[in-house]
Formats: structure tokens, C-alpha cells, sequence
């Protein structure tokens, strides 16, 4: 905290650099309890309970669970969109508030919300206006990002001229345009048929390797986190608790080839065997 | 990373599914899109020019006057209306001038104010939904009731009675169309898509960049909807509230006043013209919206 007190301004230029101990986790949850307050008289709705988790710099992280159990909850409660009961969030050392004052959090939503009178190359440019980056730095930038998502040709169309793929990864892109410290992603993919999510998962690998980012990413589909992620983060729902964590130990880089083999499988099984309560 | 490479082939072949409605693969001609639009713009003004050719045969053949057992006395032959028209072009355009300013300022300051209301509203979400339902309780209330009443609130204004006749008109009008605009535009700021706050946030954005770039562009569609109410409604507001005006000028007025007199043939001539008015009018509003509009949906 103390660090930021030179000037808010600076703060929100990006603030200082946060030196981490190699074995200190970049994001940690403590004991997080989220309940939401029912109507007069029902009872509480609790959608976290005693959440604990660690999650390392650079680290591929998914949470997978049924509807209900909380993993969208807590990817907003890390992103300060959501405000914990109880327990405590640390990021960087810091709260989730200074993260995101900071602008160091990139989040793909469950649609791709991206605004229908900008262009797409005006999209990506949005978080940078906010920003305050100059002009010069946003253009180059957002071809940049164009060009990473491959979608370098499509940056005068408007988000309603796209297939739902080609709009996600406008948003993936946008995300990406701030150069956030963390990508935070709900469900991002869910909304799409079952080619273009492979595809995107597959390029999503490749962005991840380039940028060397955080990526929480939330979803209910077992194989794609599987085939994401460095650990998947198995939650439960009534209450939403973590039931277990799940070491993926495929190699890298991981190709859809992957997906056939008897590692997969068993990985596979091994998260949906962890499930309790469903 | 190219686009080709990066592009698997279902992606593909969505892309080209898109293509057939509209040409994505190529930037610069939506060739197929527009030719399916112009048809369809055809058939929307072609039907509505055959009906009104086809009553304008039964009407200049008197067919229709048998039908409606009418006279050419009072029902004038479309002939006659157009050569009055043609006759009387100066006085006509006169009328037709002070009717137009007083509908498009009091259109004018009434989307202002409306828009104003609606900012306010969606600024102070507490007592704004409160005082919008307060504001559109005005538009229960009828023109011919509201024009006599700021006729005689406005009485005092001025000594002159065109400029007072006109305040208390342009004053009708602006309450007429302050409170679509205030409904819609209060609609356009707070209707966000889902999500669309969130974002902001993640982004630590500030209100005044939430308001200007989020929920400002968001309300341009629903300004247009308030529009396609108020534009019309704006030129027959001015038309009733001219019956009223102490003043006697415009549009509305030379029909009332033509037909106590029993001419009816300028009657028609006016109504014709009022009608005209409002058709252009609207067809700018139409035209202006195509352009602002356009890429969105």
C-alpha cells in the first residue's frame, strides 16, 4: 500500500513495478465466503464458501464446475466486480481494487460486449482511450492486436458484420490491448459451436505462450480446461467450495491431437470424478 | 499470425455461410446485401404509390364521390386542389414557412429538454423514474386542451400577437415532444447491454467516460425512435395548436378557416399541403437516421 502514495495519478499510469518473490503466488484467496442477501425473509444465497487458492505468475488456471457453483462469482470477486463477505483476495501484493485502478486486469466476458457503433479496430482502441495511451501508441497497438487474434483484414467492420468467433476474439483482443498483467475469462467461449471453440482454444494457447500473461479462465466444459490449463480448479456447488485441484501434466506445446490420447482421458475423468454434490 | 493461417476451416466456413448474406470477404461491396435491400425498398414504396395513384384515378373519375356520396363541392376534384395550389404558391408558402418554424424550433427545443430530462433521470436514477412517470402523464393530456391554456398563459409576453401567437404555439409543441424524447432517451442510457458496465469498470473508467462513451452513443438509436414519433407529431401539434393561436397564420389555421367559409377546395389545398410537410419532414428524419446509423444493428 504504502508504495502508492507518491501520487494516484501514477497509479493509475500503471503504477510502480511490484518486484514478486518467485514463490509467492500472484494471486491468493483466503478463505473467501461470497452470500448473497435473499429477499426480505429467505435465506441468504451463500455462492462461495471458505475458498482457498494460490495461483502462480504466468500459470494457466481454469475453473470448471456445473452452473451454480460459484466460479463466475469468483472470477468477479478477483476482478473487483464482486465484493467478498469474508476472506481475503491479495493480488500482487495488493488488493483487487488497486489492481484494477491500475488497469493491469483484461476480462473476456460470457459475450463479447463489444460496442455496435465502433468498428472493430475502434473497439480494441477503447480500453486505451481510457487510458489515456497518445494516439500514436494506440494505433500501432491495436494493429498489433489485430494482427495476434488474426483479424488484421476485418478492423473496419462493425462487431454486427462478424461471425461469434471472429467478435470473441475482438474481445480477446481488446482484453489484450492494455497489456494486462492478468487475463481474467468467463466462460468466453460457451456461446460457441464446437469447431470454433477448438480453433480458438488452439489460438488461445499460442497467445498465451507469446504474452506469457496470468489466464484465469472459468468454463464448464471438463476438455477444455483440460486441455487449457496448467492446474483446473474443480468447484462444487451448495455451496460453492473448491472440491479439488487437478495438476495437468500434459506437455507443451499442446496441439487438438492431444485430445486423443489415453493421458487426456484419464485427466479428464480425474476432474469429473472430483465433483461433489452434483 | 495472417488471416488465412489463422483461419481454421470451420471458421472458414462460417465466414462464407456470412458471405451469402452479406460480402464479408471483401471490405468494400456488400454487393448481394445491398441488391436485397434495394428490392426490398422497391416493393415498400411501390404498393403504397399504386394505392394512392389508384384512389386518385377513382377521385378524378368522381368513383369515389359515388362510393362516398359526396359532391365536388365539398370533396374538389385533385385538379382543382393542384391549380389552387398553383394559383395561391406565395400566400400558401407563407402559411406553410410559419407552420414549419413554429413545429421544427418547438420540435427542436423539445428534444433538448427532453434529452436533458432523460440525462438527469438516468443521472439521478432515484427520483428520475419517479419524474419521468410525472412527465409523461403529459402526454395523456390532449393538444386541444393544452393549446387554449398557454394561449392564455403567454397572453401577457409580447405586445405583438404574431410573436406572442407563436411563443404559445412553439410552447405547445415543446411539450408535446419533450416527453418522448425524455422516455427514450432515459431508455437509451440505462438500457445497456449486458455486461457492457462491467467493462467499463474493469477498466477503472471514469463516469464521465462511462457517460460519453458508453451510455451517449447507447441512446442514439432511441433518439431516433423518440424522433420517429415526435417529427410527425411535432407538425400536427403545430397544426391543431394554430386553431387555437390568437394570431391567424399557418397551415393549420387557413383549414380551419377555409372551410367556415365554405372554400372548400383551399381547405384541400392546405390539407395537402400539411400533408406534404409532415411526408418531407419524416423523410428527412428517415434519411438522416440511414447515415448516423449506419453498421449498427
Amino acid at each position: 500500500m504504502s508504495v502508492f502514495k507518491r501520487s494516484s495519478r501514477d497509479a493509475m499510469a500503471g503504477g510502480p513495478a511490484v518486484v514478486l518473490d518467485a514463490n509467492e503466488p500472484e494471486i491468493k484467496v483466503e478463505h473467501v465466503s461470497v452470500r448473497f442477501d435473499g429477499k426480505k425473509g429467505a435465506a441468504p444465497v451463500v455462492a462461495l464458501q471458505d475458498v482457498s487458492l494460490d495461483i502462480r505468475q504466468g500459470e494457466f488456471i481454469s475453473l470448471v464446475g456445473p452452473s451454480g457453483c460459484g466460479k463466475t462469482t469468483l472470477l468477479r470477486t478477483i476482478a473487483d466486480l464482486q465484493q467478498p463477505s469474508s476472506g481475503r483476495i491479495t493480488v500482487r501484493g495488493q488488493t483487487p481494487r488497486e489492481i484494477r485502478l491500475q488497469k493491469k486486469y483484461g476480462i473476456v466476458f460470457q459475450n463479447p460486449v463489444l460496442y455496435d457503433w465502433r468498428t472493430v479496430r475502434r473497439n480494441v482502441c477503447m480500453p486505451m482511450e481510457l487510458k489515456g495511451v497518445p494516439k500514436k501508441t494506440r494505433t500501432a497497438t491495436v494493429t498489433e492486436m489485430l494482427e495476434l487474434v488474426g483479424l488484421y483484414h476485418f478492423g473496419k467492420k462493425y462487431p454486427h458484420e462478424l461471425s461469434g468467433g471472429m467478435q470473441q476474439r475482438v474481445g480477446i483482443a481488446r482484453a489484450l490491448a492494455i497489456k494486462p498483467e492478468i487475463l481474467l475469462m468467463d466462460e468466453p467461449f460457451s456461446a460457441l459451436d464446437e469447431f470454433t471453440k477448438e480453433k480458438l482454444n488452439e489460438d488461445l494457447l499460442k497467445i498465451w505462450n507469446k504474452t506469457n500473461k496470468t489466464i484465469l479462465f472459468v468454463t464448464h466444459n471438463i476438455s477444455e480446461a483440460v486441455f487449457l490449463s496448467d492446474r483446473v480448479v474443480v468447484l462444487s456447488p451448495h455451496p460453492g467450495r473448491v472440491s479439488a485441484i487437478v495438476d495437468i501434466t500434459l506437455p507443451r506445446p499442446r496441439g487438438l491431437a492431444i485430445k486423443n490420447t489415453p493421458e487426456f482421458g484419464a485427466l479428464v475423468a480425474k476432474v469429473r470424478n472430483s465433483f461433489e454434490g452434483v | 499470425m495472417n488471416l488465412r493461417s489463422s483461419m481454421n476451416p470451420p471458421e472458414e466456413i462460417s465466414v462464407r455461410i456470412a458471405a451469402t448474406q452479406q460480402d464479408v470477404s471483401n471490405p468494400e461491396a456488400p454487393a448481394a446485401d445491398r441488391r436485397r435491400f434495394d428490392a426490398e425498398n422497391l416493393t415498400t414504396l411501390l404498393y403504397p404509390i399504386v394505392f394512392g395513384v389508384l384512389i386518385l384515378i377513382l377521385w378524378q373519375t368522381q368513383v369515389l364521390h359515388r362510393i362516398l356520396g359526396a359532391d365536388t363541392f365539398t370533396l374538389p376534384l385533385p385538379g382543382r386542389i393542384l391549380t389552387i395550389i398553383a394559383d395561391n404558391a406565395p400566400e400558401i408558402l407563407m402559411n406553410a414557412r410559419a407552420t414549419a418554424i413554429v413545429a421544427l424550433t418547438g420540435l427542436l427545443f423539445g428534444s433538448m429538454l427532453g434529452y436533458l430530462l432523460g440525462v438527469i433521470a438516468a443521472v439521478f436514477p432515484k427520483w428520475g423514474i419517479g419524474g419521468l412517470t410525472v412527465v409523461s402523464a403529459f402526454n395523456a393530456i390532449p393538444i386541444i386542451a393544452v393549446a387554449p391554456i398557454l394561449n392564455n398563459l403567454t397572453k401577457d409576453f409580447s405586445r405583438d400577437a404574431d410573436t406572442r401567437s407563436m411563443l404559445a404555439k412553439i410552447l405547445v409543441v415543446t411539450l408535446m415532444t419533450m416527453v418522448v424524447m425524455s422516455i427514450n432517451a432515459y431508455r437509451g442510457l440505462t438500457e445497456l447491454k449486458p455486461y457492457s458496465e462491467d467493462l467499463m469498470k474493469s477498466y477503472a473508467a471514469r463516469r464521465t467516460d462511462v457517460f460519453f462513451k458508453l451510455r451517449v452513443p447507447n441512446s442514439v438509436p432511441f433518439l431516433f425512435t423518440a424522433l420517429r414519433v415526435s417529427v410527425p407529431g411535432s407538425v400536427i401539434c403545430a397544426l391543431v395548436s394554430e386553431y387555437f393561436a390568437e394570431y391567424i397564420v399557418g397551415v393549420g389555421r387557413q383549414i380551419r378557416e377555409n372551410i367556415v367559409l365554405a372554400q372548400y377546395a383551399t381547405a384541400w389545398a392546405y390539407i395537402l399541403t400539411a400533408c406534404l410537410m409532415g411526408i418531407l419532414l419524416y423523410a428527412i428524419l428517415l434519411a438522416a437516421e440511414g447515415s448516423l446509423l449506419k453498421g449498427r444493428r
